[in-house]
């Protein structure tokens, strides 16, 4: 328990929606509707650690990170931050966390220069008076806002604003950090500023904790040193990006590039029952040269394979198996359970 | 306990420092209190209402521009809470270390502040151009003007409480904003109605709190003005306890529904 930042047991939200008085016709929605937001997630986040929680739209990850941040109270369940109880502890656990939610710059005030937003934000986290300044000018540098902190919140861009609410989430130096979607909005080049910086500062140097959700599978697998995805509440997968991944591969996926490949060796490829997504494309004509790319279960079946289609006329010229990305585990975990 | 003080003159430092980039409107405000001053005090000095000479024992003037002066403090008590509950910014305060009291308290004391400037523009052309008569009891006033400001601010957290459940629309503060010009005692006392509606001036708060600041504004003893600050702090105490309460409650209840940001 000492070295974990964030842990739930069983942490379970329950929504429940009417439905409305002025029905439409033909509308079956009559009864209310229950809704588990959050299903019996047990999630365990050691200290310095980046987390990933990767899941599609509706998911429940804002719900999760509203759960910890004690913004919702949990139905079920147990959840510790930073060692404080969310039901019990709350001021302590507030104390303990910075949060960007993903709608956060609505929070700010539209007239006033990001410095004194900031300043104001200070003061509600407790910030000296005397440390005050020093802090916000470095929250700000931080996010590349050094320059613009004389301007007023509404003379922002949409990325700067997404900026300033994370300098926000940084000003009370937490060290838990609850970052729902971080990178929305931002460009490429701030998008990658800011991985290398949760990474390389904020959790490596710093040694601080950093739960961040998102659905940009290839940015989390870059950034976070776990990863959990999250479907219809539940978490379905849980480890390092390199584990996830191969909980989905199940089939060895083979890539083939065949010179010289006819039209009949390529329907015995077809008539081969054991495979499975075959896509056959023509990638240099000149030199007719054919991509194969094709799933089977078992090793032996790639002999079978070779037989169909090599003879004296056709020349392998490139083989390889192919790993599953994280994005083909996160469709496949999100998919499958959508299915049940 | 100090630095919630802090707390709260950094939000007063925030409202104002927004509101001073809106200056025409600033501008725009103070004409719009000196007209309504000179409206009501033209309107008291040329007409009469004897039942005023005889109760409160003041000319029209007085009474009118006290009314209307004060009963800005209390339509700023009814909305101070809605205007505090904004949710987006709800959000980002109740996840920092600020208690929920100190966010609703500073969010809502720059409009006292500006209540107190629309008072003093009243009170200003009532002194100034009408000869407006007072002899203010400073103790008694603002001994009333708290127990009144507490009164209203405790109806306004009822109020905001059934807003956060039912989002849009209270009926709470509706109903008590809608009251004031019939039943307030603000344009006229309850005493010229017949007596089954005056009734209903007799149960409200606005009627103590405006009585009762007309009798401290004029310098009344004690003894006459007790009776109406005894009222209005009981009144006070319940509305406090009760707003405070059933705000905390209703918050409560939208955390579990999760529909705090649903506006």
């Amino acid at each position: 328990m000492a070295e974990d930042s964030i842990l739930t047991t069983d942490l379970t939200k329950i929504f429940q929606s009417r439905p409305s008085i002025l029905r439409i016709r033909g509308s079956q929605e009559r009864k209310n509707r229950v809704i588990k937001a959050v299903d019996r997630v047990n999630l365990r986040i050691r200290k310095g650690e980046v987390f990933g929680l990767l899941g599609p739209n509706g998911a429940g990850k804002t719900t999760l990170i509203k759960l910890l941040c004690t913004l919702l109270i949990p139905d079920y369940g147990s959840a510790f931050v930073n060692n404080f109880d969310v039901r019990k502890e709350s001021a302590k656990v507030k104390e303990s966390i910075g949060t960007l939610f993903s709608l956060g710059e609505r929070g700010f005030y539209w007239r006033l220069s990001a410095f004194r937003n900031l300043e104001f934000y200070a003061a509600t986290y407790k910030i000296p008076r005397r440390e005050r300044k020093e802090r916000i000018e470095q929250v700000l540098a931080r996010v590349g806002l050094e320059r613009f902190s004389t301007c007023r919140f509404q003379e922002l861009s949409g990325g700067m604003k997404r900026k300033l609410a994370l300098a926000r989430a940084l000003l009370p130096d937490p060290p838990v950090l609850l970052l729902d979607e971080p990178t929305l909005q931002l460009d490429p080049q701030s998008s990658r500023a800011l991985r290398t910086f949760i990474r390389d500062d904020l959790s490596k140097k710093q040694d601080k904790t950093v739960l961040y959700t998102t659905h940009f599978i290839e940015e989390a697998g870059q950034v976070c040193h776990r990863v959990g995805i999250i479907n219809h509440g539940k978490v379905v997968a849980c480890g390092t990006p390199e584990q996830v991944r191969k909980m989905v591969q199940r089939n060895r996926i083979i890539e083939l590039k065949v010179r010289n490949l006819s039209h009949t060796q390529i329907r015995n490829l077809e008539r081969l029952a054991f495979i499975s997504n075959l896509e056959v494309n023509l990638e240099d004509s000149s030199q007719s040269l054919f991509k194969l790319n094709f799933e089977i279960s078992r090793m032996e079946e790639f002999a079978q394979v070779l037989s169909c289609i090599l003879n004296e006329k056709t020349e392998l010229t490139a083989l390889r198996q192919v790993e599953p990305s994280l994005e083909d585990a996160f469709l496949q975990l999100t998919e499958s359970k959508e299915d049940l | 306990m100090f630095l919630e003080a802090a707390k709260i003159y950094n939000f007063i430092k925030r409202d104002a420092l927004s509101f001073s980039t809106y200056k025409t409107n600033l501008l725009l405000m103070m004409l719009g209190s000196f007209f309504g001053a000179l409206s009501y005090s033209y309107l008291g000095e040329n007409a009469t209402m004897q039942i005023v000479l005889d109760e409160y024992k003041m000319p029209l003037v007085t009474y009118l521009i006290t009314g209307v002066a004060f009963s800005t403090f209390i339509g700023q008590s009814l909305i101070s809470v809605h205007q505090a509950i904004n949710p987006w910014t709800l959000e980002e305060i109740l996840v920092s270390p600020t208690r929920l009291s100190t966010y609703i308290i500073g969010s809502s004391a720059w409009g006292y502040i500006l209540s107190a400037s629309n008072v003093f523009v009243y009170l200003c052309v009532g002194l100034l151009a009408f000869k407006m008569q007072l002899a203010i009891n400073l103790f008694e006033t603002l001994l009333v003007l708290a127990l009144g400001v507490g009164t209203f601010f405790g109806i306004s957290m009822i109020g905001a409480g059934v807003q956060l459940i039912i989002k849009r629309g209270d009926p709470v503060t509706w109903l008590m904003g809608s009251l004031i010009s019939l039943f307030g005692n603000v344009f006229f006392p309850p005493q010229v109605m017949p007596s089954y509606l005056s009734t209903i001036s007799y149960v409200l708060p606005h009627y103590y709190f405006f009585t009762a600041i007309r009798l401290a504004l004029t310098g009344r003893s004690w003894p006459t003005v007790w009776p109406y600050i005894l009222t209005l702090a009981l009144m006070c105490a319940l509305t406090l306890c009760a707003g405070y309460l059933l705000f905390c409650l209703c918050l409560r209840k939208v955390r579990m529904d999760g529909t705090l940001s649903w506006f």
